[in-house]
């Protein structure tokens, strides 16, 4: 059935207090703080992170290299001023995160944002999305150690690391 | 802290309760995988099912120390009998309403438990429950964030909770009956005294469930012991140790 679906949202994951959040991908969830319950599930079952936040895909604002060469940031925006979240894809390689968060602009809409922001970086694509819809998890001892500590303790290993279940003994496995 | 023979015994059966629980519920929970209302929800109830079965290790490997057990011997060739588990977590896992509330109802007992366990005077179990305790904060946001929206949300999710909760509210309280001779551990101060712990339970989840809009039942059956099964906990064994079975010989996997 179409509309059934719950909203989009885009994940953000900040690894350490002193790296840039990054956009690592999104999930489908009913509201901002289930979204982020999911977000840790998905995407900080094992590696390392310091903070999440979630922001309803809706409300991004994006521009790829070839919108930048276009005129799309010729109209006037004449929302009111307020602060924005800039993210920008650096290059074209392969990467499992899209994009980095560049800083937060004051501006009267996404597009003024973006050309703020790229005063100061550079990048492939950008997306700006209104601070005041990002939620994200409290810097807390307490929230750091239950939603993030457990994953320091994990191993990952690829598929290929398990023997197969032919062998009798473990020597044996290949 | 050296254990005398009397306690040691005990405690060895105290941790096979505790890894039993884990074990059949991580069962129950990974019957959603690829089964799940959204992929989102499908990897996280598998993410709960191998947490709950890594509780479940430490929990054997501390009786290992004890008695020289062998886990895997344990879990998968171990007959239905010998498994000390309560009813709650063996019955079946019904709708996404039922799984939930059972998951919240065990996750609120279990943050309980182990935020006094974490003052066990026996230091390995101190230990492995501090570093559970961090994991089961985080599965009972989870689980409590569900029991909201399904007890809030729509008629039908309303609905379903309520009967969830119907059925499985007595249940829950024998989680709170200790086992034969667990009294002298408590005494000792090796694990909580689980009768203590009910008030506040019962306090703690009646809070939550009436928030969310559903009334716990009172009364019903409450098991009165951990030798007491249903006849799914055989279903959920046979599947679940079939291949150990078929191949016990078996070295690697």
């Amino acid at each position: 059935m179409w509309g059934t679906e719950w909203p989009r949202y885009e994940v953000i994951k900040q690894d350490t207090p002193k790296s840039p959040p990054q956009m690592v991908g999104s999930v489908h969830a009913t509201d901002p703080e289930h979204a982020l319950l999911l977000a840790r599930h998905v995407f900080v079952r094992r590696p390392s992170a310091y903070a999440l936040f979630v922001a309803p895909a809706e409300a991004f604002f994006h521009v790829t290299q070839e919108g930048l060469k276009g005129p799309w940031s010729e109209g006037l925006e004449e929302g009111p001023e307020e602060a924005y979240w800039v993210f920008a894809k650096r290059s074209h390689r392969r990467s499992m995160v899209y994009g980095d968060l560049v800083g937060r602009f004051l501006a009267k809409g996404p597009a003024s944002a973006i050309r703020e922001a790229l005063l100061h970086a550079q990048g492939v694509a950008f997306w700006a999305v209104p601070e005041r819809l990002v939620v994200g998890t409290e810097p807390k001892e307490e929230v750091i150690e239950s939603w993030f500590a457990p994953a320091k303790d994990k191993t990952y290993r690829l598929q290929s690391y398990y023997g197969l279940v032919t062998a009798k003994e473990v020597e044996d496995a290949p | 802290m050296p254990l005398d023979p009397y306690l040691k015994e005990a405690l060895v059966a105290k941790l096979t309760a505790l890894a039993d629980d884990e074990v059949v519920l991580a069962q129950r929970l990974s019957e959603w995988v690829g089964h799940a209302p959204i992929l989102e929800e499908d990897i996280a109830i598998a993410n709960l099912a191998q947490d709950e079965l890594g509780h479940a290790k430490l929990y054997l490997e501390l009786r290992q120390e004890l008695d020289g057990a062998d886990p895997d011997r344990l879990v998968f060739l171990r007959d239905p009998l010998e498994y000390q588990n309560a009813i709650l977590v063996e019955l079946p896992k019904g709708d996404w309403a039922f799984t939930l509330v059972r998951q919240y109802l065990f996750d609120a007992y279990e943050n309980l438990w182990l935020k006094e366990a974490q003052g066990s005077a026996y230091e390995p179990l101190a230990e492995a429950a501090s570093r559970i305790l961090k994991e089961e904060r985080f599965h009972l946001r989870h689980s409590a964030l569900w029991v909201e929206r399904l007890g809030l949300g729509t008629e039908e999710s309303h609905r379903r909770a309520q009967e969830a909760l119907e059925l499985l509210f007595p249940y829950a309280k024998q989680l709170f009956i200790p086992l034969p001779e667990e009294e002298a551990l408590a005494e000792a101060g090796v694990v909580p005294d689980l009768r203590a712990l009910e008030a506040p339970y019962l306090e703690e989840v009646t809070r939550h469930l009436e928030r969310s809009g559903l009334k716990p039942p009172q009364g019903g059956y409450v098991p009165k012991s951990r030798k007491e099964h249903t006849e799914y906990l055989w279903s959920l064994l046979a599947e679940m140790q079939s291949v150990a079975r078929w191949d016990p010989e078996a070295k690697a996997w």
